[in-house]
């Protein structure tokens, strides 16, 4: 064999080969993108009670995330454990006020969002608004993890939490 | 020399020089493993591979000027029995501060046997040319073998077995080399020869550099990619990585009917580009889509390295110190191309892990799951997360044990293959840019080839 044809064959083979995985979709590769918490997202089926919960946590979170000025992802990392959450506010200089408040905003969102699709009545909607101003944080973390209580039987949730805040205000002299 | 002596010592030699020179990449597949097992980062265990190829290079020169003062079967003898004892003690190395010491010994070791067979090997094979030819694909060959057989004493037995297997090996050759070494003469005159040796080939051997550079990128980030990016086993990755050697074989008996030693070089580097450019525009992540790059990578290297050494020995005096250069050269490439690439993929596999994070509790934010097994389940990939510190992370673990509910059993599987994926193709997408730098690492050697080409006629 030649020089020139073994040249020829080498450069014949690497471009099939790079021209192949390129049509192949191999500089292709974009990283799955993360969604603006802020923007509005679309309820998928929030008819069921299951649905809806899963829906009103999305929201919620989206909510508590846009007021922090993180992704819905990154915020859901940082709730993930005890450490994480440490590390998540020292990282972005957050107080405990400021972890309420993006709470209560994300509380306050999930609510707007299942009203606006259906899924909540004016009325219950804005009692629980109500509520989740004035709710403890705690309570107001509760009710986004387990948003079915919500769905399933809206006025004993805010009949509890009423309750509950008429038992803080009696210890307030 | 009977004919059954210079067999055995052509054949100590043969193994010798490709023993030590598959030192440079045999551990390749072991890091994973000794980097868990010593504790240590990704950047740090990259130094057992950077320090053995640096001190290789650093004291080639050297190990071939005294092979030429003091005799080269005796340099060639002293360099196998250190290079085996180190090799000893880098087996038994309980900490990465012996371990690395002991890499350096054995490079020292390495250097002077290797350098000091290419001066013995005329006399063994009948001519300069036929010595050199032998050389250069022991050292080829050893340098392809080199991961496949780290992995898989590495699966089979530990990371030591990789160095202990190296003993007997390094004894053997060290036995067929004390006969000549008592029989060597003085040499009292080759001081003036040694200050006399002419100028090493600097196109041939700047090539060898970027060549080497490259090369190394395609051993030590393919497997790190096949173990620590896909998470295979190491015997799987030595399986993998096997399809190098084998097209190194196979091209090698065509790398002889050329004649033309720049037709054989600039075909070698093309291929390796060419193989290389397919492994940083891999379309998935399948360790079929690895096969043919690294094939490519095979194919150039025989034809490559085997030629660039050629020309860099051809018509040169004397052979040990022409061959010092190469050695220094091949080395101070393969340290560079590590030195280069790895704050690289390190810095990119960063990025990909934390967009890979981000995907995944995407995917499981967006699941058709409980609020509360989500909340569960990001808790546990975090924990797992955390667990592998800066490496890319199994995430299969965290979803053991399934629910019972089918229905929610069907969607967290269907989800933890959508996080695997995501992984998958981040840790691929990581490696890249270090695979297409590399590529243009062998593309630049066909300058010096080019330039040579014109000059002085490679």
């Amino acid at each position: 064999m030649s020089g020139r044809s073994l040249v020829g064959i080498a450069i014949a083979a690497s471009v099939a080969l790079v021209a192949i995985y390129l049509a192949a979709g191999g500089s292709g590769y974009e990283p799955t993108p993360v969604a603006d918490p802020c923007a509005e997202r679309e309820w998928r089926s929030p008819q069921g009670v299951e649905e809806a919960a899963q829906q009103f946590f999305l929201s919620a979170l989206d909510g508590a995330a846009c007021e922090l000025g993180v992704s819905r992802e990154t915020l859901a990392a940082a709730l993930a454990t005890e450490e994480s959450r440490q590390a998540f506010a020292a990282e972005q200089g957050i107080d405990d006020a400021e972890l309420e408040t993006a709470v209560r905003a994300g509380l306050v969102r999930g609510i707007d969002d299942a009203e606006n699709a259906g899924a909540l009545s004016p009325l219950v909607a804005d009692g629980l608004r109500a509520v989740a101003t004035r709710v403890p944080v705690d309570e107001a973390i509760g009710l986004i993890e387990n948003g079915s209580a919500i769905f399933g039987d809206a006025g004993g949730v805010i009949d509890d939490l009423g309750g509950l805040l008429d038992q803080a205000g009696d210890l307030i002299p | 020399m009977s004919v059954a002596r210079s067999g055995r010592l052509r054949a100590a030699l043969a193994v010798g020089v490709g023993l030590v020179l598959a030192d440079s990449s045999v551990v390749v597949l072991a890091l994973p493993d000794i980097y868990r097992e010593l504790d240590v980062s990704v950047s740090a265990v990259t130094w057992v591979l950077v320090a053995f190829n640096l001190v290789l290079a650093i004291s080639a020169l050297p190990a071939a000027a005294l092979a030429r003062r003091i005799g080269p079967a005796r340099i060639a003898l002293a360099g196998m029995v250190v290079f085996g004892t180190s090799s000893l003690v880098c087996g038994l190395s309980g900490t990465i501060e012996l371990l690395l010491v002991a890499r350096c010994t054995q490079a020292i070791g390495g250097a002077a046997a290797v350098c000091a067979s290419l001066e013995l090997l005329p006399a063994v094979v009948g001519s300069e040319q036929r010595a050199a030819t032998v050389w250069a694909a022991s050292g080829a060959l050893g340098a392809a073998l080199g991961p496949g057989i780290g992995g898989l004493l590495t699966e089979l037995i530990s990371w030591q077995s990789i160095f202990f297997v190296q003993v007997p090996v390094a004894a053997a050759c060290a036995v067929a080399l004390i006969a000549p070494a008592r029989s060597e003469g003085s040499r009292e005159r080759v001081e003036a020869e040694v200050g006399a040796a002419g100028r090493p080939h600097l196109a041939a051997n700047a090539a060898l550099a970027l060549v080497s550079a490259a090369l190394a990128a395609a051993l030590f980030l393919v497997v790190l990619l096949l173990i620590e990016g896909w998470r295979m086993s190491p015997i799987g990755a030595a399986a993998a990585v096997t399809v190098m050697p084998i097209c190194a074989l196979a091209t090698a008996p065509l790398a002889s009917r050329v004649v033309a030693v720049e037709a054989r070089a600039a075909a070698g580097v093309i291929l390796i580009a060419g193989g290389l450019a397919g492994l940083g525009l891999l379309p998935d992540a399948s360790v079929v889509l690895t096969l043919p790059p690294q094939a490519l990578v095979g194919a150039g290297l025989a034809l490559t390295l085997s030629a660039l050494t050629e020309a860099a020995l051809a018509g040169r005096s004397p052979q040990a110190i022409h061959g010092g250069w190469t050695i220094a050269s091949r080395h101070a490439g393969v340290v560079a191309g590590l030195l280069l690439l790895t704050p690289v993929f390190t810095a990119d596999l960063e990025t990909e892990r934390a967009n890979a994070e981000q995907a995944g509790i995407a995917a499981l934010l967006d699941a058709d799951l409980p609020p509360g097994t989500k909340l569960d389940l990001a808790t546990r990939i975090a924990d797992q997360i955390a667990a592998e510190g800066d490496k890319v992370p199994v995430v299969g673990p965290a979803f053991e044990p399934l629910p019972d509910d089918p229905v929610e059993r069907s969607a967290t599987v269907a989800l933890r293959t959508s996080i695997e994926s995501e992984v998958d193709r981040a840790a691929t997408h990581a490696f890249s840019a270090s695979f297409l730098i590399a590529a243009a690492f062998a593309l630049a050697a066909l300058v010096p080839i080019g330039l040579a080409r014109r000059r002085i006629g490679l």
